[in-house]
């Protein structure tokens, strides 16, 4: 079936800010389905929330709407643009949501619009558990098998039941816990006994527990004709009981048969025909190797974590070839695009590994390390070898993170089998270290129930790196590198530094081949650079002759707090506008779930990990050439002064490494603010603790503390106690020896902006300056910010231009630089310059209608500035996504600390507009009439008035805690009372919340520096119970006034908003 | 261009690096190039046409497959013995590679008892492998130049003349069945040809029907049972060998009289038998990843062939076309256009592979029911 004709114009649901679960991965997915529709001719209307993404770029898609991701815009949308069709299937579980409610509530009925891809009953069958596994009983393929005790069966049940060890779950929750692993008969009997004593009424679910047995993946495509094919499968080095989000995973499998393989591809297959799927799905299989039985554990009915990693690992573009799908194509009709010369209707056989290794925020977030069936990472790496080793080690290079660096971990023998045992994301780093204490294998697969095979394989390495001593450089450097081991580990472990160990390779000529990835292992030619290093003979794509400058854009490695996909935004922009230039663009990232790693968009593609080895191995091979670090967030800002010392300051394109570390090192940096006269909030900065000890003593609270060369506010907290102040400090000088920490004051109620800028050097022009809405102290990064047309005030917008002046001139900044200050009264503090794209800068892009990363590439590139500064003709808010109900244990209050994932985008024609959407968005609204329950701090007391009187004004029921009770008594307002929980009285807190049910809580932490365990408690309840939260008081004056102006709002095509009403 | 790494004397760098004692194998082409790696199997020497194949699991089944009689088979897919070989299932009782070439084959490094078991049985038949070798690399050289001889053994010394094994009679070394019936599924008898056959394909065969095996140069006369229709199994080499003349004959007298039935090199020589031609690809087919398609749908199917019949050649004889791969256009399944008779080039047994292509011993059953309902 050749293109279906009567499809023209199609809207495609985006998945909105990046949250744990819902990643970049729909940025790579949604990108280039909205890039393969268009090749056909179909325009393009797009519905996604997220700013950050290049999806939400007009080199992307005609028509994008910045708009809350819901049923009203849809709505909306299909009148306003008359769109024929729409493509839910590329826009992760929102958008499947989203296409199963438009089908509810009768809007597709309603208008001339269909859905496009895999129907709306398959993703229903396949999403519902229960008509799921009834349709596997009637295929007869396997599903773990379950069974349902009542009072009234369940004796007789329990005698036939032969499915031990079986979780067990309530139809309520028992006691709080969620299942439970009973593995005999006896033990059943006596808990059915017990329960159906207590509760005759309820039932005993009852599911054969498969932990602990082998976890795979297939990802399959099938087409409008009913072909299906199997793009890879993956093989998950955790077993069953980690979420494969969570889980260390292998493409292609390694330790399976080939009649094992075979039979999970036919099973699959069958699967996903019976659904009759259309387009990507991925398939989820539990396979027990002694008995050879397998399960069927989920089917995704769309593109997913996995398909981005599978086109990543494989070639094979899934997302491109289930859009095509989508619009009447068939496999044999689509061509193979990295090939060029075969076509999609094949299966991609792979002549390397990959691994692919999650990214969890445990640097960023205290919390609680186990890992299990849900999601707590953000992001993940992927490395690619000819062998497991060298694609572990470059997965574990690419994660930057404190244990991937030193590799060891200082437990006693008992902790180490522990961390063994216990999913948690240290158990990678727990059986390296008990190879390095030449545990056995077997003891550790035992322990851990991975396969021997992955055990034995990271043996050859750790016995290479056992026979490493400190300070003298190995004599077998050359088969330490042909066996994967990276030089940041020989560093490690010898102590000689990295750029010393660059330098023996050059002298001995090591260096590695690079190989193509090309879908068929080299049967066909295929035309795409999409290459990988390793220790072989051969390499492949070399330049024979120089046509064009080469330059290189690192990319910004996994996704992670604070460094996200906004970076990839960045990269892919200044890709396409180099290759516009005339230039030669090269790309390296590890990141396989971004669009800066899809094949055809630089000419060549490294997947790579982003550490200072593969850097140089790359600058070399493509040299002469430059490279730009700007888009790499702190990662490449970090590696800087390295590659100098080893390439010269010529090969960076933008603000030069000096300039950098003169910036990045906080106290060079202070001291610099004082020479320029440049206020900035007074501060100290201590090497050593007892500067410490003389510097915390003189210093008034509350101080922040941080560290330098530090993306993310990553341990940077407002404290209030001397003691903890004292703890930061240690810890910090521990954790980077050498490094300078500085402690500064707090400027208390300020507000704080964020300016980005683009400058050559010379003159600069100022991209957007962004006003938070929570005062200066909340994370850049968990700000809700304003880009307005009136904010800030025209003096203060004057000197914030004089203060980009001087920075510019000062540091000879080239390229993008972000600069953050305080303003207190008029007085205006500088916190902090990156010389790098920021955050904020797509946000600002799209709020302008201006292209800053063409602007800064020419003015990078060609030292031209030809932009003007564009003034907002709209309201446009940027509003941060919390990762809160992943982490209960995660206190859900603001800080210098940044805690979000992700964020959206709104627009308005009025500020209120904006905000009500954002605020919406996220779930902040009172949808009812109910309850509002108030707890605030004493310092936030006064500011509270206003909100409370407005509140009650509505018709809302007030309850506060009785301080703030009292207070708004005081202040002639209504309120009842509810209890503090550690009160005997009732209603507590507590009580009130689970019973009631408010429609909203405002609560703001006690104590700056950390939480006060009654608001703790409270906060923590409310995001388990899903109920509405402010936790800042500024936030809360901002709800209000939307409040005031009503929930009035259109949704429009993000060009309307750059034009005057 | 900045890529003087590994190419350089590979031999010279690993002995600085101490890997010396290891890497005391070569392989040497045709062309000249040879590759030092570490020796693992048999430490006879290897000799044969250097092919490769794509198979990402199943080494086990493609190193007992008998079409890959007088064949070095090169690995593509970079790990090798990850698995242990008794979750393998044997084509036949003994490994018919001349030699295995691969980059990193686990079982050389383990003391494991599965893995030793892989490492004896290369040993116990004379099989050598050469591990640590960039496969990819010679992959592309094959791609590009076609296939070509090769040797594996333990001295650098290229050989003095490079005879080409396709001139063997390679079928005589591998077509082991005698006269013999074996009771399967199903009211049909067929004569199978044993050319090398596959145990799997054995298998399929006698769940639809029972087999009388017979070998390739076997007496018709001495066929003692009655059978309803012919099978030609698949096996090594080259279709038009003059050690394949009787068989051929015997089919093309058999058109039009029984049905008849073949895969792989049986499916080649239905082709001659019809007056079809066959050629000698440039690389072939060896993987699990081709499509196969017949026009409306495409199956993935399991490839080992490095010859296919000439496609024009159909013209001029009763059979067309019935299947081709998606990619190149070889012809993959013929149909005669008067009688019942057909047969495919890929392997609807698998093993390696996926079992798409399965369905065609459903068709052949088919075949033989309304075979049966005219009788």
């Amino acid at each position: 079936m050749p293109l279906d004709r009567s499809i023209k114009k199609v809207l495609v649901i985006g998945s909105g800010p990046v949250v744990i679960g819902q990643a970049a991965e729909f940025d790579y997915a949604g990108s280039q389905a909205c890039l393969s529709l268009r090749e056909e001719g179909i325009e393009v209307v797009l519905l996604n929330s997220n700013p950050a993404t290049i999806q939400t770029d007009h080199s992307v898609a005609d028509r994008i709407y910045i708009e809350p991701i819901s049923v009203d815009a849809v709505e909306r949308i299909i009148i306003k643009e008359k769109v024929d069709s729409i493509l839910p299937t590329m826009g992760g579980q929102t958008a499947l949501n989203l296409a199963l409610r438009l089908k509810r509530e009768g809007v597709l009925d309603k208008y001339p619009v269909r859905i496009i891809g895999t129907p709306v009953e398959t993703i229903d069958t396949a999403e519902d558990r229960e008509k799921f596994h009834k349709l596997m009983l009637e295929i007869n393929e396997p599903v773990a098998p379950s069974a349902r005790l009542t009072t009234r069966n369940y004796e007789s049940e329990i005698s036939n039941l032969d499915i031990y060890p079986l979780i067990v779950r309530t139809s309520f929750s028992l006691g709080g816990s969620g299942g439970r692993i009973l593995r005999t008969k006896e033990e059943l009997t006596v808990l059915a006994n017990e329960f159906f004593r207590v509760y005759p009424d309820e039932v005993l679910e009852l599911e054969k527990s498969l932990e602990g047995i082998m976890e795979l993946e297939y990802e399959v495509i099938r087409d409008n004709a009913g072909n299906c094919i199997t793009i890879c499968n993956m093989e998950n080095l955790d077993p069953m009981g980690v979420h494969t989000g969570e889980s260390i995973v292998v493409t292609p499998s390694q330790t399976i048969s080939d009649q094992e393989y075979h039979n999970l591809r036919d099973s699959a297959i069958k699967v996903i025909s019976a659904l009759g799927i259309r387009g990507a799905c991925n398939i989820q299989f539990a396979l027990n190797q002694e008995t050879g039985e397998y399960y069927i554990v989920e089917v995704n009915p769309r593109t997913s974590r996995s398909s981005a990693l599978a086109s990543k690992a494989s070639g094979y573009p899934i997302a491109r070839t289930s859009s095509k799908i989508a619009v009447g194509y068939n496999l044999t009709e689509i061509i193979n695009p990295i090939t060029k010369n075969t076509y999609a209707a094949f299966e991609p056989s792979l002549d390397y590994i990959t691994v692919k290794i999650p990214r969890w925020p445990f640097d960023k977030f205290e919390v609680e390390r186990k890992i299990g069936v849900q999601m707590k990472s953000i992001g993940e790496v992927m490395g690619i070898g000819r062998t497991f080793e060298e694609a572990f080690f470059k997965a574990i290079s690419s994660l930057e993170t404190k244990e991937s660096k030193s590799l060891r971990l200082s437990v006693s023998d008992d902790q180490l089998k522990e961390l063994i045992k216990t999913p948690s994301d240290l158990r990678i780093y727990a059986i390296i270290e008990a190879l390095l204490r030449r545990w056995s294998t077997s003891n550790i697969r035992q322990l851990s129930r991975y396969a021997i095979y992955f055990i034995e394989k990271l043996k050859n390495v750790t016995d290479k790196l056992a026979d490493l001593s400190t300070g003298i450089l190995p004599e077998n450097l050359r088969e330490l590198k042909y066996t994967g081991i990276p030089d940041s580990l020989i560093s490690t472990f010898t102590g000689i530094p990295e750029t010393e160990i660059y330098k023996e390779r050059e002298r001995q000529n090591i260096f590695p081949v690079y190989k193509a990835i090309d879908t068929c292992s080299g049967e066909f030619f295929a035309e795409t650079p999409y290459l990988y290093s390793t220790y072989d003979q051969e390499s492949e794509f070399l330049e024979t002759e120089r046509k064009k400058e080469t330059v290189i854009v690192l990319g910004s490695g996994p996704n992670r707090i604070s460094q996200g996909l906004e970076f990839d935004y960045g990269s892919v922009k200044a890709v396409l506008k180099l290759k516009k230039k005339g230039f030669k663009t090269v790309m390296v990232n590890s990141n396989p779930e971004t669009v800066s790693t899809d094949f055809d968009i630089s000419d060549i593609l490294y997947f790579e990990p982003l550490s200072l080895e593969h850097i140089c191995n790359i600058i070399r091979r493509e040299s002469p050439c430059r490279i730009i670090i700007q888009f790499s967030g702190q990662t490449g800002q970090n590696l800087a002064m390295q590659i100098r010392e080893i390439f010269g300051d010529d090969i960076f394109l933008g603000t030069s490494p000096e300039s950098i570390e003169a910036i990045e090192d906080r106290k060079k940096f202070a001291e610099a603010l004082r020479e320029f006269g440049i206020q900035q909030p007074e501060f100290v900065t201590v090497t050593n603790m007892q500067e410490a000890v003389q510097a915390i003593e003189r210093t008034p609270l509350p101080v922040i503390v941080r560290s330098s060369f530090i993306i993310g506010g990553r341990a940077m907290d407002i404290i209030n106690e001397k003691e903890e102040v004292y703890g930061r400090v240690t810890s910090l000088l521990q954790e980077r020896p050498g490094f300078p920490v500085l402690l500064s004051r707090y400027v208390e109620d300020a507000t704080e902006i964020d300016v980005d800028f683009v400058s050559d050097g010379k003159s600069h022009v100022i991209s957007g300056i962004s006003v938070h809405v929570e005062e200066a102290g909340t994370h850049s990064g968990d700000a809700t910010m304003v880009l307005s047309p009136d904010l800030p005030d025209p003096q203060t917008g004057v000197k914030i231009r004089e203060l980009v002046g001087t920075f510019v001139r000062k540091y000879n900044l080239k390229g993008f630089s972000n600069l953050q200050l305080a303003l207190k009264g008029d007085e205006l503090y500088v916190i902090e310059l990156n010389s790098r794209s920021s955050r904020s800068l797509p946000f600002v892009s799209k709020a302008t209608g201006v292209d800053w990363i063409s602007v800064g590439i020419d003015a990078m590139v060609s030292g031209v500035l030809h932009a003007e500064e564009v003034h907002p003709k709209s309201y446009f808010v940027k509003i941060p996504a919390f990762p809160f109900n992943r982490f209960l244990d995660l206190d859900a209050i603001l800080g210098p600390e940044m805690k979000s994932t992700g964020e959206g985008m709104t627009a308005g024609r009025t500020l209120e507009e904006a905000l009500g959407k954002a605020l919406r968005m996220m779930n902040v609204h009172i949808r009812n009439k109910g309850s509002v329950v108030i707890s605030v701090s004493d310092k936030d007391k006064p500011g509270l008035l206003e909100i409370a009187e407005y509140i009650s004004a509505m018709g809302h029921k007030l309850v506060a805690t009785p301080g703030t009770r009292h207070f708004l008594k005081e202040n002639g307002i209504d309120s009842d009372v509810i209890y503090k929980m550690e009160d005997v009285r009732e209603p507590r807190i507590d009580q009130f919340i689970s019973e009631n049910r408010p429609d909203l809580i405002i609560n703001t932490p006690n104590s700056r520096s950390g939480s006060i365990k009654d608001g703790y408690q409270i906060r923590k309840l409310a995001i388990r119970k899903n109920i509405p939260l402010i936790t800042n008081l500024k936030l809360a004056e901002a709800f209000v006034q939307t409040l005031k102006a009503g929930e009035k709002s259109d949704y429009r095509e993000i060009r309307e908003y750059w034009e005057e009403p | 261009m900045n890529d003087v790494p590994m190419k350089c004397s590979k031999e010279k760098k690993l002995r600085e690096a101490g890997f010396e004692d290891r890497m005391s194998r070569w392989l040497i082409l045709e062309d000249g190039t040879s590759f030092q790696g570490i020796p693992f199997g048999s430490a006879s020497p290897g000799y044969g046409e250097i092919v490769f194949t794509t198979s990402m699991t199943g080494y086990v089944e493609t190193i007992t497959d008998p079409s890959y009689r007088g064949q070095i088979v090169i690995f593509a897919s970079p790990t090798v013995g990850n698995y242990p070989l008794w979750k393998g299932k044997m084509q036949s009782s003994f490994p018919s590679v001349s030699g295995i070439v691969t980059r990193d084959a686990h079982a050389i490094m383990h003391s494991d008892p599965d893995w030793i078991e892989f490492q004896n049985l290369l040993s116990r038949h004379g099989i050598p492998g050469i591990d640590g070798i960039d496969t990819r690399m010679i992959v592309r050289k094959i791609r590009d130049r076609g296939v070509m001889k090769a040797i594996i053994k333990d001295d650098p010394e290229p050989p003095e003349n490079w005879p080409d094994p396709m001139e063997r009679n390679l079928v005589s070394e591998v077509s082991l069945s005698t006269n013999k019936f074996i009771q399967g599924n199903g009211k049909t008898t067929y004569l199978y040809v044993d050319l090398g056959t596959k145990t799997s394909l054995m298998e399929n065969m006698l769940a639809i029907g029972s087999i009388y095996t017979v070998p390739y140069n076997f007496d018709p006369d001495s066929v003692t049972v009655k059978y309803d229709a012919v099978f030609l199994s698949n096996g090594p080499g080259d279709p038009s060998h003059v050690s394949l003349k009787p068989i051929v004959r015997f089919v093309s007298d058999n058109i039009g009289r029984i049905p008849i039935f073949g895969v792989c090199l049986g499916h080649q020589i239905i082709g001659l038998a019809s007056g079809g031609k066959t050629e000698k690809m440039k690389y072939g087919h060896r993987g699990v990843n081709h499509a196969v398609t017949d026009g409306t749908s495409i199956m993935i199917t399991s490839h080992n062939h490095g010859y296919a019949i000439n496609r024009s050649s159909l013209d001029s004889t009763d059979l067309k076309m019935v299947q081709w791969d998606v990619n190149d256009g070889t012809v993959e399944g013929i149909s005669s256009r008067y009688h019942r008779l057909m047969s495919v080039q890929y392997h609807p047994e698998a093993s390696p592979g996926p079992s798409d292509g399965s369905v065609f011993f459903n068709q052949m059953r088919k075949a033989m029911e309304v075979q049966d309902a005219q009788k």
